[in-house]
């Protein structure tokens, strides 16, 4: 999401040829450049660029698929008014950012001691970095009905853990309570995504020149205070790549919720995504859907801006 | 994402505005649906699309009766669509082929809660101009596929939701709620093999709610929309919740069960009672099954009232309102609904058949259990018949999913959610 700072391919084509190459010959190269471009802007345009036009649309008028008299009909904001007033909404937009927040969070301080522990020199370390990243490669609807699985009160392996060495919440039904299902989900979630954020952290660790460290060895840092002084400070722009990342996939949580706990018990677990997949394909009322989807974009950009903001690299 | 603003930007600015209409063009092209208004007649050549759940034994089922049908009638090609099995990715799929505008599939198989929404949307088809006679199907059934006083879809097979036990452990079944309650609990206590006293869906999903009218047949209790907080419903909320938390004849568990692992459940032996879809029998027929066959009953839930309920499942058949081939696709439903085909599709595949005509010694004969689902057929009642059912059901599902999780309590889901399907019905 980072501005790229690679020159327009004009001013590099004039300094590659000759000074004096004639406007035909830049405009020809310029349209090149274009064509060359064009399957990948096309291809943009048609899955990200279309859908949210057609969304936005789609926002500002009736188009609830059953209610075929009033299709296409403007609406003027009443799909907005409707959202901003909906206690769906409002609960829904709590459970997620608070959802965020807890699992960013969680997510992050695992993944920077994984990273630490992957950056160490130690034996069969190519295997085990490789290894962490399994559970990334699974897809998530697997990946959750395997958790599903495991939290089952009767043949799951969490019961069968909690029970063999004594500890609470053996014989608890996971997915039965509010909390107990969220505790659920983080762990679902986390064990799919820490390693993804481990792997980025890592690459931001790897670029932090080791002398740095040995010099504030000599002047007598502890290892805390390297950590703090030299590695975060350092890692912060891979940080804020992996939050940034992180914290949009899981305000946009969808897929986990949908397998695991379906919204429940109750709506307990509902959140954005899930309300918008109801009001998208169960009340196929595509007006309403729309707009939902049109605060979700606004509000993830609000997201991602402060998620670039607080980390921006002190100058 | 911004790039530096130079003089090009502009220039650039409308390339895009360009690209974008065409795009748009293109969208609308394919979007505009190619749908031709003429009817090709019965006797011509042509190709006839139906769209049916069809995986394992149930496609084969399907494609046998397709390839006897194209035997009889060379000039039709049945194609089969095979759409997902999971009813609400199924009902996903077809829905955005009616979006799309598509004259096919012609023929659509569709579950019993989906033709009045159809209808509706104006995607399916009346079917009053073939002059079926519905007296000829189980009347509950018939129901389902009425919108606005007219006939939109006619059953194809019928799945009524009951009370399995085991005759092994429970010689007579209970006649009352309460009594099923204390045999439950007899037989869980004189029999350590078994792990509860009784087994039902209760996950969030669809399947929570007809096993709820399963309870509500026990106290006379309706699912109807707009008066939905009476007692009797209250009762039957306030007991499905009591089995979990406060008879303890239920697990948990069951908040996170579907059809499929209550089967499970009463099939590998583990419950004396289960709510469930009359495929249990199929699966109790199966080598490896710990229950057999002839030590199950399937019986409605035992009534205070006296009166028996049973809850509906089960598929009906539409034509697509676009079609271009209604009158081929027309014989192609008569013939899938004869008793003869009706009777080979149970017996390969368990699915029970729709029309009373089919129950008949040759089909006992094969499998006596049929005897038991046609008591259940003869006392089902749909889910509401009403266009914004989806809606219904989500709220319904929240209600129950919040009850049986313990964390409203049923009194209150009930009133919640009655105000909220009220202003539906």
């Amino acid at each position: 999401m980072t501005t790229t700072t690679t020159a327009p391919p004009a001013r590099r084509f004039r300094l590659s040829w000759s000074p004096r190459g004639g406007s035909d010959r830049l405009r020809a190269d310029r349209r090149l450049g274009y064509l060359l471009v064009a399957p990948a802007v096309v291809s943009l345009l048609a899955v990200t660029g279309y859908p949210l036009l057609y969304n936005l649309w789609n926002s500002f008028h009736h188009e609830n698929l059953t209610d075929a008299a009033q299709a296409h009909t403007f609406s003027g904001v009443s799909n907005y008014s409707k959202l901003f007033s909906s206690s769906d909404f409002v609960s829904s937009l709590t459970r997620t950012v608070g959802f965020m927040v807890v699992s960013v969070a969680f997510e992050t301080v695992v993944a920077v001691g994984l990273a630490l522990v992957l950056h160490k020199a130690f034996k069969g370390r190519g295997l085990v970095r490789a290894a962490v990243l399994i559970p990334w490669a699974v897809p998530t609807v697997v990946s959750a009905l395997l958790w599903k699985t495991m939290f089952d009160p009767r043949n799951g392996f969490v019961d069968y853990l909690l029970g063999v060495f004594h500890l609470p919440g053996a014989h608890t039904t996971w997915l039965a309570g509010e909390w107990t299902s969220w505790a659920a989900i983080l762990v679902a979630d986390a064990w799919k995504n820490v390693p993804f954020m481990a792997i980025i952290l890592l690459a931001g660790l790897q670029l932090i020149p080791d002398d740095v460290y040995e010099a504030a060895r000599i002047d007598g840092a502890s290892a805390w205070q390297s950590f703090r002084r030299i590695t975060l400070p350092l890692l912060k722009p891979a940080l804020v790549v992996a939050l940034v990342f992180r914290a949009l996939q899981a305000f946009l949580i969808f897929d986990v919720i949908f397998i695991m706990t379906g919204g429940g018990p109750g709506t307990t677990t509902e959140t954005l995504s899930y309300f918008n997949y109801h009001a998208f394909l169960v009340d196929t009322d595509f007006g309403f859907g729309g707009a939902i989807s049109i605060s979700l974009v606004v509000l993830s950009l609000v997201i991602a801006g402060i998620c670039t903001r607080a980390l921006r690299p002190s100058t | 994402m911004h790039g530096a603003q130079g003089p090009g930007y502009r220039a650039r600015r409308w390339r895009l505005g360009g690209a974008l209409a065409a795009m748009a063009l293109v969208a609308a092209a394919c979007g505009g649906g190619s749908t031709t208004s003429s009817s090709t007649p019965a006797n011509a050549n042509q190709t006839v699309v139906f769209a049916s759940a069809g995986l394992g034994t149930e496609g084969q089922a399907t494609q046998a009766a397709a390839n006897d049908f194209q035997k009889l009638h060379p000039n039709i090609h049945i194609q089969l669509l095979a759409l997902s099995s999971n009813s609400t990715q199924f009902l996903q799929q077809i829905q955005q082929r009616f979006i799309a505008g598509s004259s096919t599939p012609d023929v659509i198989e569709s579950d019993v809660t989906y033709p009045a929404t159809f209808a509706k949307a104006g995607w399916i088809a009346p079917l009053d101009k073939y002059g079926t006679d519905l007296s000829t199907f189980f009347p509950g059934q018939v129901k389902a596929g009425q919108y606005q006083g007219k006939t939109y879809a006619i059953p194809w097979f019928i799945n009524p939701e009951g009370l399995f036990y085991r005759t092994d452990l429970v010689p007579t079944p209970p006649t009352s709620p309460s009594q099923l309650v204390q045999m439950a609990q007899a037989a869980t206590q004189s029999n350590p093999s078994l792990k509860e006293g009784l087994a039902f869906p209760a996950d969030k999903y669809e399947g929570a709610i007809t096993a709820f009218m399963v309870f509500e047949g026990g106290f006379g209790g309706q699912l109807n929309p707009s008066n939905l907080n009476t007692p009797q419903n209250q009762q039957a909320l306030q007991y499905e919740h009591d089995t979990i938390y406060s008879s303890h004849i239920a697990p948990q568990a069951v908040t996170g069960w579907q059809e499929g692992e209550v089967q499970q459940a009463f099939t590998s032996g583990q419950t004396p009672f289960a709510i469930d879809y009359p495929f249990v029998f199929g699966a109790a027929a199966k080598p490896g099954s710990a229950v057999p066959v002839s030590k199950i009953g399937f019986t409605s839930f035992p009534s205070s009232t006296g009166t028996q309920q049973a809850a509906l499942g089960g598929e009906m058949l539409a034509l697509n309102a676009k079609s271009s081939h209604q009158a081929a696709a027309w014989q192609f439903i008569q013939y899938l609904e004869s008793p003869q085909v009706e009777q080979q599709r149970a017996i390969a595949t368990g699915d029970p058949p729709a029309e009373p005509a089919s129950y008949n010694q040759a089909l006992f004969a094969q499998a006596p259990y049929f005897q038991q689902v046609e008591t259940l057929a003869k006392v089902v009642v749909p889910r509401p018949v009403t266009p914004n059912y989806p809606q219904i059901s989500t709220n319904l599902q929240t209600m129950i999913s919040s009850t049986v999780s313990n964390l409203t309590s049923p009194n209150s889901a009930l009133s919640t959610a009655a105000g909220q399907v009220k202003p539906l019905a």
